[in-house]
């Protein structure tokens, strides 16, 4: 019953690889590739706020914080010194990192709504830092990238579809990492610290490193988002870079597929992104505010309802209609 | 100099009597019924445009308009323990945090859609004047605010403290179990505390729209301020995010002044990590609430 059931789960997921991997052949559509790409990134930046916000319930409303130090890292290092995005990539999440052990050191004594709050006030310290840095960072005006063409080396290219692979490349990897997590021994204690971090140090989980190993990894792979990210729309400024919205856009599509659960961001961003193109076509632009207005109406309405997310919705189904009945008391819900 | 540093005092003062009005609704939530509303600026914002509406269709003055915004506000606050906060009460920090999170994200963009990004302000007779006590200039609206918030947290002091719904409430906020067996109603307890909370930042919303301009991110600025100070005073402690609230308004005056038009905020995110780094319990952590 297990191997039938994993092997089935790979299947699953290769049928979805290959989905996403044709998908930018099946139609030429640059503005469908944006979307594709779009959601492909912040289900990354989801899977990545899900490894500490998820696993260790450490709710994080600050992972702007290293979206913007990785956009602004590499930015530095290809505008200021000529380095290819490539290598500046690796160095933002680096410098995340290192930012992430004293906003760790600071945040992780608290708990709960004073940990968002005060990751909240990390990541506004940050913008507002850059703000002021105008001389080597641009200051409030921001700038644009160098445009070189088609040069794959620094990480620019002509074809809108590269941009796609790059965005799925790094989902692909965050969704290796968060696995890999799951099933190793991290994985459990995080879960532990999660559900009850008392509880946890008494059974001698060090729940403090738990938490800050987690905290790197999430920071490190939020900081490749960002590198992307700016690469991808050739602009960078502090509100843009540091943005509250990703801080919320992270959360948000983690809570709304399902936290804690490996493909809970990708199922949440999906449905997200789904529904806010509905919106667009059903009022066109200009109305600003409609689409957070259904975001938030849907995350209330999954905290009063579905609190474990929508993946569960499915995967209920999908036993109920293509398991069958008899396979559902004997199967565990997969976490 | 001396009397720059004078002006910013007087400054921070008074809009930290604003502060306060917002952070003791966050705190007296979050003592009574266990709950941080990340909402809390959005009925600020909500108290803005019932006064900025009534200015602007019925010539009512905004300070007038403190009778009706506060009711109101009072009964969302009501409505609005009874349907969701009740709901997600002792479910663990995710659905508590996120709940009000949603809805603070729901009302900035309702609002957005209703009343579009537009500023909106209201022009009162002592909108520009000013009272001058020797060289420190005092603007009359900002001080006709901070007296009338001062009065409401007076007011609130003795409702705590002098009355059996007040000392109910707090019993509730000490220990729930116990003051339910000493039968207290909970229920009615916790809609009393978020109502008083949200109609103190009604209140806020209607002493700002004199000076302020109404628009639909105008809670993230006080709600940002309130979290700070109510951590500095201790979360749970109406007294302590009073006088926090002042010392915050007087930081952020102080770094605007000396560090730069743009630094209010980084001097006081500062002093929040800074004092969650040294005193994690807040300035008053032990002291009687």
């Amino acid at each position: 019953m297990m191997r039938k059931r994993i092997s089935r789960g790979g299947l699953w997921t290769g049928a979805l690889a290959v989905v996403a991997v044709l998908l930018p052949q099946i139609t030429s559509s640059a503005f469908a590739i944006d979307i594709f790409t779009r959601v492909v990134l912040f289900a990354f930046v989801g899977v990545a706020w899900n490894l500490m916000g998820g696993y260790a319930k450490q709710l994080s409303l600050g992972h702007a914080a290293y979206f913007g130090l990785g956009a602004y890292t590499s930015t530095i290092l290809l505008i200021r010194f000529g380095i290819s995005p490539w290598i500046g990539i690796l160095a933002g999440g680096v410098v995340a990192m290192l930012a992430s052990l004293p906003i760790g050191a600071l945040c992780f004594r608290l708990r709960g709504p004073y940990f968002a709050i005060a990751t909240i006030a990390a990541a506004q310290v940050l913008m507002l830092l850059f703000l002021k840095f105008r001389d080597f960072a641009w200051g409030a005006e921001g700038t644009t990238m160098p445009n070189l063409g088609d040069a794959p080396l620094m990480m620019q290219f002509d074809s809108k579809a590269a941009y796609y692979y790059i965005a799925l490349a790094l989902l692909a990897l965050g969704l290796v990492i968060t696995y890999a997590i799951e099933r190793s021994w991290m994985g459990y204690y995080l879960v532990a610290v999660g559900e009850d971090e008392d509880a946890a140090e008494a059974i001698g989980v060090d729940a403090l490193k738990m938490k800050r190993n987690v905290y790197l990894i999430s920071a490190f792979l939020t900081a490749l988002a960002g590198t992307f990210y700016v690469q991808y729309i050739y602009f960078i400024d502090p509100n843009t870079a540091f943005s509250f919205n990703v801080s919320v856009e992270a959360a948000l599509v983690s809570i709304v597929g399902g936290i804690g659960t490996l493909w809970g961001p990708v199922v949440g961003t999906v449905l997200l992104e789904a529904t806010s193109a509905l919106l667009q076509s059903w009022l066109g632009s200009g109305h600003g505010g409609a689409q957070l207005t259904v975001y938030s109406l849907i995350l209330i309405a999954v905290i009063l309802w579905q609190p474990a997310g929508l993946i569960g919705v499915f995967t209920g189904l999908y036993q109920r209609l293509v398991a069958g009945p008899a396979s559902k008391k004997k199967v565990p819900r997969d976490g | 100099m001396l009397e720059t540093v004078a002006q910013a005092i007087v400054n921070g003062l008074l809009i930290g009597g604003i502060y306060a009005l917002v952070s003791i609704g966050v705190t007296l939530i979050f003592g009574v019924v266990k709950i941080v509303n990340f909402a809390q600026g959005e009925f600020v914002m909500i108290g803005m445009y019932i006064s900025f509406f009534l200015a602007s269709s019925f010539g009512i003055d905004p300070l007038l308009s403190l009778i009706v915004s506060m009711p109101v506000l009072f009964v969302i606050g009501v409505v609005l323990q009874h349907f969701l906060i009740r709901r997600v009460l002792g479910l663990g920090d995710m659905p508590q945090i996120f709940l009000t999170f949603a809805l603070s994200l729901l009302l900035v963009n309702v609002a957005l859609l209703l009343f579009t990004a537009n500023y909106r302000t209201v022009q009162t007779f002592y909108s520009e004047m000013t009272i001058h006590l020797g060289a420190l200039y005092v603007p009359v609206a900002k001080l006709i605010a901070f007296a009338v918030a001062m009065v409401l947290s007076g007011a609130l002091w003795c409702f705590l403290h002098l009355t059996d719904l007040g000392k109910a409430m707090r019993a509730a906020a000490q220990n729930r179990d116990v003051a339910m067996l000493m039968g207290i109603n909970p229920d009615r307890v916790f809609s009393v505390a978020v109502g008083i909370a949200l109609a103190l930042a009604g209140a806020a919303g209607s002493l700002l729209m004199p000076f302020y301009p109404a628009y639909p991110l105008v809670g993230q600025v006080f709600v940002l301020m309130a979290f700070v100070a109510v951590v500095l005073g201790t979360l749970g402690n109406v007294t302590g995010a009073l006088i926090a609230s002042l010392m915050m308004g007087v930081a952020e005056s102080l770094g605007v002044q000396f560090v730069g038009a743009d630094s209010g905020l980084i001097v006081v995110f500062a002093m929040l990590l800074l004092t969650l780094a040294l005193r994690p319990n807040g300035l008053f952590g032990g002291w009687a609430r």
